[in-house]
């Protein structure tokens, strides 16, 4: 007997351009305890498939077409909005990818966590405190008794999704819908909500549909898997069956994507040379605020980058792994003088970049280049491609204007754009496209060296080793040496030739990169490793993972 | 960032502004009632600039033995008070009217956009210093600074201007230094100063356009309400006196007639508020035009 049967499911959005099925013809079941995982790229309509079971959908322009939702004998997709208002946050509870939005910044977490409990039990409000209490002690926040009173941004990311996960699941629901609940945190954080979520649905007899892109992260948890593709159901099945004996190339594509095992080719790099082009020592980065009228007097210091030594060869991927808050980024933009460092120094091929003034480092600046994590912050969205790659051309005056023409072309084939997309913005690119012309104008200046922030956590696993597989290619073409900033141990193993783990803002280690994967020394990187969800339910079962410091 | 070249759809190269600048007049094209409203105010330009040669009666001839008369076919909107032709009146308002319109706000804009963008982007000490000579400008009694420059300049069209601009343009700063603050986070100016653009071509070419929005309805609200400042600083004793006139002196001369004489104040403010309507149509459909998010159709 399944709690949930989803029968031909049928969500049309109406829109000025037509119909868009972005849930056509949808079924699935999910029975008392089990977990089903919903996996799809962006748009494949795994979303829309759940809100539309509980009425979350925006109508118009969305329409329930056809369909039968039963749940414990109740249509949802007939029932009244009162009866679904019942069901809603009491038998079906739900959690979001981000705990940032997800929370009222302006709330208590313990009036937060009431409200559902006032909303749908009688209950006393010292009755529903102990209740906070406890399901806030269930879900490993410690001292709970203290923390509610505290506001939503005095904890950390992985903290807050927890505490949405005690909220969801205070008024024990049968039914939990996650919606890519660790998308947006670190791989080590990630692991842990992802055991949390286990043990609950082990201990309250939970069910849990689990939405996420990454086949990775539901191989361990999910019992049966729907891969799902432009609204449709492609894949249907238990998940071993959907890992070792899938059918739909679909679901072969998903799989193959997921960046595993080492470089494909690796690059000829002489060992132990002397041939570093660029060379970091004891560079520190702090963030200072300034109080008083005129900002003179230091009111604290965020010591961003710790003294950090660092060498990179000439034509060398190396990759920078860390957690959020880690300093990766800022050493990036360190390292080319976006932020201005303020102890050691920093060498490139003799050149002391740290020390040049501001017209020389405009001249320099032509050497390295840096690609941007989210494609669509990082282009101006009033402009066109033409422009875009125009600007940075005409101004280190790589061509003559009668050449512009020409070498945008040239760039566009480079990275894999149509010459037909010239005149269009970035709005109208999907994030992949958009990333690709983000790389197109990091190599207009034939740059020497890149540094890549985390250039591929924003996109679709498929789009993802196609961006890296470009990058890889122009590396070598170009003879680029390039620092990889990423999160993503696996996409680092796939494409860096040695690998720094940062870790509050200090190196911790610096090895090769399959030495690194195959002995890590530190017990960071140690816990680090052990976090990675691998895409393979009986490897993934058996993972153990190897806690570090305090969580 | 003129010197970009354009290419048409063919793939040739054609020297002229840049994409933003001509697919947003495309847009606006598209847009009917801005377009009509563009004309409409282009045509109100023309009239106001020709009113010397078109107009029959004078404005400031009086002729108290016609007194106020409704709207005639001798006066098409009637005479007022003392005998003039409201018509007449009107247009050689709209010169006045218009002028101090545009110009005080165009004053204001280019003040406003430009100290409000450079302190936002540079930020820190100098934001805080620029910003407080605004917020000290604020802090003056408007009235008292126009008698001030009265006191000490006399009396001129050009004091109007000025008087104007130094008001409105202190809120123009704080809505861009808002904006650019906003806009100044964001990858793609991280992007450009790692090409090696310099500040200033940053704010021109990436911050300006990207806080248009804002700019545009702040400016076509501006418009208006500047028009009826100049009736204010005019009943003071700047800008412009009797028997000249201007929309702002013909609707507040109206209202005092309002019972006896209607069409005194109806006609002004029915060309003031059509004015209104269609700087508010040209300043939406603008904003939709400069943004090539908005979808295209």
């Amino acid at each position: 007997m399944s709690l949930l049967s989803v029968k031909n499911l049928r969500t049309w959005f109406h829109t000025r351009d037509g119909i868009i099925k972005a849930v056509d013809d949808v079924s699935f079941e999910v029975a008392a305890g089990q977990t089903l995982g919903i996996v799809g790229e962006s748009g494949s309509g795994k979303s829309v498939c759940c809100y539309s079971l509980v009425g979350l959908i925006p109508k118009p322009p969305g329409r329930i077409e056809s369909g039968q939702a039963i749940f414990d004998g109740i249509d949802l997709l007939t029932t009244s909005e009162k009866q679904l208002r019942t069901i809603r946050g009491d038998r079906i509870a739900m959690i979001f990818q981000d705990p940032m939005t997800s929370l009222n910044p302006y709330m208590r977490i313990g009036d937060q966590l009431a409200e559902p409990l006032q909303m749908h039990r009688s209950i006393s409000g010292s009755q529903a405190k102990d209740k906070v209490i406890q399901s806030l002690e269930e879900v490993g926040i410690p001292n709970p008794a203290k923390k509610l009173n505290d506001f939503p941004h005095q904890f950390s990311g992985g903290m807050r999704q927890r505490v949405m996960i005690a909220m969801a699941l205070i008024t024990e629901p049968e039914l939990l819908i996650a919606d890519e609940p660790t998308t947006a945190l670190d791989v080590t954080i990630q692991a842990q909500i992802l055991d949390l979520i286990q043990s609950l649905r082990k201990s309250h007899n939970l069910s849990v549909i689990f939405i996420t892109h990454d086949l990775g992260v539901v191989a361990g948890i999910a019992d049966q898997i729907m891969v799902m593709e432009k609204g449709k159901a492609v894949e249907y099945k238990d998940t071993e069956s959907i890992f070792y004996s899938h059918q739909h190339p679909y679901t072969a594509k998903l799989l193959s994507s997921i960046p595993t095992g080492a470089k494909p080719v690796p690059t000829n790099i002489l060992e132990d040379s002397d041939n570093n082009t660029l060379e970091l020592k004891n560079v520190s980065t702090f963030f200072t605020t300034y109080k008083g009228v005129f900002k003179k007097s230091i009111a604290s210091q965020t010591k961003a980058v710790d003294n950090v030594s660092l060498n990179l060869r000439q034509g060398e991927i190396l990759g920078l792994v860390g957690e959020s808050g880690s300093g990766k980024s800022t050493l990036g933009r360190s390292i080319i003088r976006l932020l201005e460092i303020n102890n050691g120094t920093i060498t490139y091929n003799g050149l002391s970049l740290h020390t040049l003034s501001q017209s020389e480092l405009k001249q320099e600046r032509k050497k390295f280049q840096i690609i941007f994590q989210d494609p669509y912050a990082s282009l101006d969205p009033r402009m066109t491609v033409f422009n875009i790659l125009a600007e940075p051309l005409l101004l280190h005056s790589i061509c003559t204007r009668k050449e512009l023409l020409k070498n945008i072309h040239e760039l566009m084939d480079d990275v894999g754009l149509e010459r037909k997309y010239i005149r269009k913005y970035p709005h109208e690119f999907s994030g992949g496209q958009r990333q690709r012309i983000a790389i197109a104008r990091a190599i207009a200046v034939n740059p020497e060296f890149i540094i890549a922030d985390e250039p591929v956590s924003a996109l679709d696993v498929t789009i993802q080793s196609q961006i890296l597989n470009l990058l890889l290619e122009l590396t070598q073409q170009r003879n680029l040496s390039m620092l990889f900033i990423s999160h993503d141990l696996s996409v680092v193993r796939y494409i860096c030739d040695r690998v720094a783990v940062m870790y509050r803002g200090k190196i911790v280690e610096l090895n090769q990169t399959e030495t690194l994967f195959s002995k890590p020394e530190h017990p960071y990187t140690q816990s680090l490793l052990s976090a990675i969800p691998i895409p393979d339910p009986k490897k993934e079962k058996s993972r153990q993972r190897i806690p570090f410091g305090s969580a | 960032m003129k010197h970009f070249e354009e290419i048409n759809n063919s793939g040739e190269i054609v020297e002229e502004g840049t994409s933003l600048w001509r697919d947003s007049w495309l847009r606006l094209n598209k847009n009917k009632l801005a377009m009509f409203s563009l004309a409409l105010l282009i045509l109100m330009i023309v009239i106001a600039l020709l009113t010397p040669w078109i107009t029959v009666y004078s404005y400031e001839t009086q002729n108290l033995d016609l007194g106020a008369t409704p709207p005639s076919w001798e006066h098409w909107l009637g005479t007022d008070t003392f005998g003039r032709d409201l018509l007449t009146r009107i247009l050689y308002g709209s010169r006045v009217s218009l002028m101090v319109g545009f110009i005080a706000t165009m004053v204001a804009l280019c003040i406003g956009v430009l100290w409000g963008a450079v302190a936002g982007y540079i930020g820190g000490r100098v934001d805080i210093i620029m910003m407080r000579i605004v917020d000290a400008l604020y802090a003056l009694p408007f009235t008292i600074f126009i008698i001030l420059l009265m006191v000490i300049f006399g009396r001129s069209m050009l004091l109007l201007f000025l008087a104007i601009g130094a008001v409105e343009w202190l809120t123009m700063a704080r809505i861009v230094r808002g904006q650019v603050l906003s806009v100044k986070r964001q990858e793609f100016i991280e992007a450009a100063i790692a090409i090696g653009l310099s500040p200033w071509k940053i704010i021109s070419r990436h911050v300006i356009p990207n806080v248009l929005g804002p700019i545009i309805v702040y400016t076509t609200l501006t418009i208006p309400s500047v028009i009826l400042l100049e009736s204010f600083l005019s009943f003071l004793g700047l800008g412009i006196q009797p028997p000249q006139s201007s929309w702002g002196l013909l609707i507040s001369y109206g209202v005092e007639t309002m019972e006896e004489y209607p069409w005194l104040l109806i006609f002004p403010g029915l060309v003031l508020s059509i004015t209104l309507f269609s700087l508010n149509f040209l300043g939406d459909g603008l904003r939709d035009a400069l943004d090539p998010r908005v979808s295209k159709d």
